[in-house]
């Protein structure tokens, strides 16, 4: 850093020059961080999507003040975020630190655009008090290549008050339990079609399958990343023919639901029609919010339903800080983005300053284990029900099995083939064996 | 027409012996070669560069793979079960797009031509569909087609067409024609238009005439306005043609292409293969495969109804 402050001694003036010396007599720990600052030869660049800015900036000034380093903030739409990176990575943008998706990652590893972290025990050093499930979406080929930003999992939720109409006691614990009381609150009237799926071909659909097939103790790919979908005894072939039956035979799921997106089903549910749905557990409270939700107060979470060889585990997500391989060539850089991502992803003065106000004013989940324990988090957790049951359920969320350079070909076939059951167009095994057989191919390719 | 043609370049000449300025076609050039050097760069370069790269084996995330593959793309893209799939959708939606815009347009321009109350208002009032951006258009009809809270469903059960709410665009025997009906809500305006504008320059003689001849009010329609409205009825289904192959912001809006490869037309497989998958090699390939289909049809369809103008 000394070098390259005095590789611009020549341009520096006579005002600089004093300017520089009084900052050097500010105090030990002013100076260390003052000498940061002058030797930064450009602010640091970070790319995020454009969720939670204003909270985003507001810890980077708090990061600037501390380190005197600067700090150039970029934004993109959640839609075309990977479209604007992948061209920027191409187009050799400068970029430092970002935000990056798990469905991303191996897709931007093997391009060469992300660099691997576990060198640097100022960001691994938080593994401990990480969930499994974290630390396995920001890894691949056994290199971990960020620090988490924060993380979700599949929620199962109910409306406490149609199950109270319906002489429901306590909600399901199982599929079949789960058929069970739908079924009666369908014969009751109380609802047309009482369990809420989204599986309209979009981004989120391999969440809300993926929940499925792992609450039936299936998998998509095992330990080699082989296609075991087609494979009955997998779980893949169950949850999907639950659903086939859910809507075909039982009707208790509505026919829509492959039109119905996240965001549409979000609405649905908050409009109490539904006594059950799978939704994103963040969303627990949005329903429970009298502003936004026609049914506030009476949305609770459950353990996702098991399958007769599965568990209550769900599907977890994962978004990270992530360090360029472009910073990565420069030494200085890559400390300054690693100060950074630690700023962010790991204790800032001590304190998981920045993942404690992403969950209290924005409600995004966090991976840290501790938080659980931290009083204001809990008092915060109120509004998603009972912290300890969140608490289980996050511990059972599992990494997605799918996520490889090829996901995106894949899902593209996947999707469509779970869809094409659910209308009738397929058999539940036709639709499985047209994902695997694409998913030997993709792969075999690769 | 030919008689009282202006002659343009005359006119030029006329003109700028008034003005200082004297003619010289030099000059023209001149002043158009700005916009010249920004159509090469914006569209010309675009052009022909997206044809190089469709020889070419270019995924933006293996940026520095890229092997020179000559028509491998366009045979591997033909080969795909899926772009039969995608041409089949395209076709259905084009057809029944073009056929049911010029049908309406036809019945409402022939509405419009009649001397009534209110004829103005209405004029005004069709426009409001094609003044609707593409996007908000989308957004709409989602809202309308919504099957938990949508306004069609809503409609329906209150008026008792229906007992419980209808799945629409989850529904693949529907979805394409739901996407069709908006493409048509929003683009019929326009083809009415240029067939009311062709519709008004029939000279009155012939009907006058045909009148004379004891041709009544269908007659008149199938022998007079008909074949006059030949002209309208090409710039109509030519464009229409053109705008519901490439129609792409209702597919992305309403459905992704689904379910189940319901609604999985040529332009959104384009975006998937180049978008998605980020292969821009392929997707260059469908986009051309594209782009000669709809020269090709655009030619067809001017040779046939141009023979009998």
């Amino acid at each position: 850093m000394i070098k390259r402050a005095g590789a611009k001694q020549a341009a520096i003036g006579r005002r600089d020059f004093l300017r520089y010396s009084a900052a050097g007599l500010a105090g030990s720990a002013a100076l260390g961080r003052a000498g940061s600052a002058l030797a930064q030869s450009r602010p640091l660049e970070f790319y995020i999507w454009s969720a939670a800015v204003d909270l985003v900036k507001s810890h980077i000034t708090g990061f600037e003040q501390k380190t005197g380093l600067k700090v150039n903030l970029s934004t993109a739409p959640w839609a075309q975020y990977r479209e604007t990176l992948v061209t920027k990575f191409v187009g050799g943008a400068p970029l430092d630190a970002l935000w990056v998706s798990d469905t991303w990652l191996p897709e931007w590893a093997e391009a060469g655009w992300l660099a691997p972290v576990g060198e640097f025990a100022q960001l691994t050093k938080y593994n401990a008090d990480v969930e499994d499930f974290c630390v396995q979406s920001m890894t691949y080929n056994r290199q971990q290549y960020g620090i988490t930003y924060y993380s979700d999992w599949m929620g199962f939720l109910y409306n406490e008050e149609i199950l109270a109409k319906a002489g429901i006691a306590k909600p399901p614990e199982t599929w079949d339990e789960l058929t069970e009381q739908a079924l009666k609150i369908k014969q009751a009237g109380l609802s047309q079609f009482p369990v809420l799926m989204s599986l309209a071909h979009e981004t989120w659909l391999i969440e809300f399958m993926s929940a499925m097939v792992f609450s039936q103790g299936g998998r998509f790919t095992d330990d080699k990343g082989a296609a075991v979908m087609a494979d009955p005894e997998k779980g893949a072939v169950k949850a999907l023919s639950w659903v086939v039956d859910a809507v075909q035979k039982h009707k208790i799921v509505s026919p829509a639901c492959v039109e119905t997106g996240e965001l549409a089903g979000l609405k649905a549910f908050g409009s109490g029609q539904f006594a059950f749905g799978l939704i994103p557990k963040f969303r627990v409270r949005t329903l429970n919010d009298p502003a936004q939700s026609q049914i506030p107060g009476k949305v609770k979470l459950m353990l996702m339903p098991r399958g007769a060889k599965g568990s209550h585990a769900t599907v977890g997500w994962m978004r990270f800080y992530g360090l360029t391989a472009q910073a990565r060539k420069d030494k200085a850089r890559t400390a300054e983005a690693v100060q950074l991502m630690e700023w962010f992803g790991g204790k800032a003065e001590n304190d998981y300053r920045f993942q404690k106000m992403l969950f209290i004013d924005v409600g995004a989940a966090f991976g840290v284990k501790s938080l659980f324990q931290d009083p204001d988090m809990r008092k915060a957790y109120q509004a998603f029900g009972d912290v300890d049951l969140i608490a289980k359920q996050q511990s059972l969320a599992m990494k997605k099995d799918v996520i490889t350079p090829w996901f995106g070909e894949w899902n593209d076939v996947n999707g469509p083939a779970w869809q094409a059951a659910i209308v009738g167009k397929s058999t539940p095994q036709e639709a499985l064996k047209r994902s695997a057989d694409k998913w030997n191919e993709l792969k075999k390719n690769a | 027409m030919t008689d009282d043609r202006v002659d343009s370049p005359s006119v030029v000449r006329r003109l700028s012996s008034v003005v200082w300025l004297p003619y010289d076609p030099r000059t023209a050039w001149l002043f158009l070669l700005p916009v010249m050097a920004v159509l090469a760069v914006v569209t010309v370069f675009p052009i022909v560069y997206s044809l190089y790269i469709s020889f070419f084996s270019v995924k933006l995330t293996r940026p520095l793979r890229q092997p020179f593959v000559g028509f491998d793309n366009y045979l591997q893209v033909v080969q795909e079960e899926l772009f039969w799939v995608a041409v089949s959708r395209t076709v259905i939606f084009t057809l029944v797009s073009v056929v049911a815009i010029t049908v309406i347009a036809l019945l409402i321009a022939l509405l419009l031509d009649q001397a009534f109350r209110g004829r103005r208002l209405l004029g005004a009032l069709l426009l409001v569909p094609w003044a609707i951006p593409s996007v908000a258009n989308g957004l709409m009809w989602k809202w309308i087609y919504e099957s938990h809270y949508g306004a069609l469903n809503g409609l329906l059960l209150q008026v008792g067409a229906i007992d419980h709410a209808l799945a629409w665009l989850g529904d693949p025997a529907k979805t394409l024609l739901l996407i069709a009906n908006a493409f048509i809500w929003k683009e019929v305006p326009l083809a009415t238009i240029l067939i009311l504008v062709t519709m008004k320059s029939i000279p009155a003689d012939l009907y006058k005439a045909a009148t004379v001849d004891g041709a009544n009010r269908l007659q008149r329609f199938l022998h007079v306005t008909l074949p006059a409205l030949k002209p309208g009825f090409m710039l109509v289904i030519v464009f229409m043609a053109m705008v519901a192959i490439r129609q792409f912001d209702l597919i992305f809006i309403l459905t992704e292409g689904g379910p189940a490869y319901a609604s999985h037309v040529m332009s959104w497989q384009i975006y998937v293969e180049t978008f998605r998958n980020l292969s821009f090699g392929t997707g260059a390939a469908l986009s051309y495969i594209l782009a000669i289909a709809t020269f090709a049809l655009a030619y067809f369809i001017i040779r046939a109804l141009g023979q009998r103008l």
